[in-house]
């Protein structure tokens, strides 16, 4: 992953609920209380690249034991009502809606927490969403020449629904079929 | 930063280096032998067939100086043998590609490391029902440059056009049973194919890799939690596994 990679810095930017453990002096705005102690036990919702940070640095007092300053919980994409719905049926969640680097926050997420049940959902739905996929984007535009614009109601609520893996997957499964066609299309030309 | 190009080979790429494979020719007009940086050609002798590599017998077909004959495996009868195979017979797996010219023998020899590219597996007497690495786009240039060689030129689109179907499907499906690394076999699949079906299968496993990468790690740092008291052995091979 490059340092300039818009999606790398997307994917940080994605807001993940975190609990305070301590009581911080005057950083109360995070929690619409400007000029305020932020309590302990709060829950704000902070990028990524922050609270990971904040969770993984622990207080270095000499007194109390080291304990780190917050704790993450699973931001509301990955929660366990998501991953039903995806292990009832991954074609039908609009991945897009709930993040929109859904897979990439799955993955930062997946660094920190140890959840094989999370893991395997996600490796799922990707292999199964990833099959319609390249249904979709083999067949994209050829109903075009009819009139028929890009395909039913369905397809185009799938391809809305998609998160940005996705979308970069579809693309670039597009771009080598439609790279066939044209070669094809030149031999025909000869 | 990343390159323009997306990894593989173009479809026009791959046509480029299927012009290099053998095929059979019968002259219509004498030509002396051609000094080419892969070997001198065969003298042509009108009546008589001659083996020559793919872009230079368009060019004499495009002048009308030489006729091509097309590879057993283009005819109908062979492709719909082909076909059958692949929907009937084993709908799982591709048709096997075409066995080994020069006989395997327990003594190595330098015609064993010989691959595709190099083996005449398009000329008139390459073994029928096979389909070699350059199926596709040999058929479809052929087809193109000179369809009245060939035997129904019509049938034989069709059962390319359906033949690719069926193996694009099955490639696609490669992917529904795949874990973390390892597709299926891909045995015997051609080189348009491969260059048709990379982004889809390399962008799927990349995100399977991604994906699986933290637990990928935390099982190995068990395994080596477990395994520093154990053998060096099992070390070795995770460090060959990484790879």
């Amino acid at each position: 992953m490059s340092y300039y990679d818009i999606d790398a810095i997307l994917t940080d930017a994605q807001k993940v609920p975190t609990t305070f453990e301590l009581d911080i002096p005057s950083l109360g705005y995070l929690d619409n209380a400007a000029g305020h102690t932020l309590k302990s036990g709060t829950r704000v919702d902070l990028p990524l690249w922050l609270s990971e940070m904040l969770a993984v640095s622990a207080t270095a007092t000499s007194k109390t034991p080291s304990r780190s300053l917050v704790t993450l919980d699973l931001p509301a994409a990955l929660s366990t009502r998501v991953m039903n719905a995806l292990k009832a049926d991954p074609k039908s969640v609009d991945l897009r809606a709930l993040a929109q680097n859904f897979y990439g926050l799955g993955e930062r997420l997946l660094e920190l927490f140890e959840e094989d049940e999370l893991c395997d959902v996600l490796m799922d739905s990707w292999r199964k969403r990833a099959a319609e996929i390249s249904d979709h984007a083999s067949h994209v535009g050829q109903g075009k020449g009819a009139g028929g614009g890009v395909g039913s109601g369905d397809s185009v609520e799938f391809l809305r629904g998609l998160d940005e893996w996705e979308r970069d997957l579809f693309r670039r499964c597009h771009d080598s079929g439609k790279a066939m066609k044209v070669w094809m299309g030149e031999m025909k030309k000869k | 930063m990343a390159l323009p190009l997306p990894p593989g080979l173009t479809p026009a790429e791959v046509a480029f280096l299927c012009e290099m494979e053998m095929v059979t020719v019968v002259p219509r007009q004498r030509l002396e032998s051609l000094a080419l940086i892969g070997g001198p050609t065969q003298p042509l002798r009108p009546p008589h067939r001659a083996p020559l590599p793919l872009w230079l017998a368009l060019l004499l077909k495009r002048q009308r100086r030489a006729n091509i004959l097309p590879p057993p495996w283009l005819l109908p009868s062979s492709l719909e043998r082909i076909l059958k195979q692949e929907t009937e017979i084993d709908p799982q797996g591709f048709s096997s590609p075409p066995p080994h010219p020069y006989p395997i023998r327990a003594v190595p020899s330098h015609t064993d490391t010989i691959s595709p590219p190099f083996l005449p597996s398009s000329t008139a007497d390459a073994p029928p029902d096979y389909l070699p690495y350059h199926w596709l786009e040999l058929g479809e240039i052929l087809l193109e440059a000179c369809s009245d060689d060939l035997q129904e030129p019509g049938r034989v689109r069709t059962l390319l056009r359906d033949l690719r179907e069926v193996r694009m499907a099955k490639m696609r499906g490669s992917t529904k049973d795949l874990q973390g690394g390892g597709v299926s076999s891909l045995n015997g699949v051609g080189a348009m194919e491969v260059s048709e079906g990379r982004a889809f299968i390399v962008g799927v496993m990349d995100g399977l890799r991604k994906l699986g990468s933290s637990r990928e790690t935390a099982r190995r740092e068990r395994e080596e939690d477990e395994g520093a008291g154990g053998g060096g052995v099992s070390d070795e091979d995770e460090e060959m596994g990484f790879e």
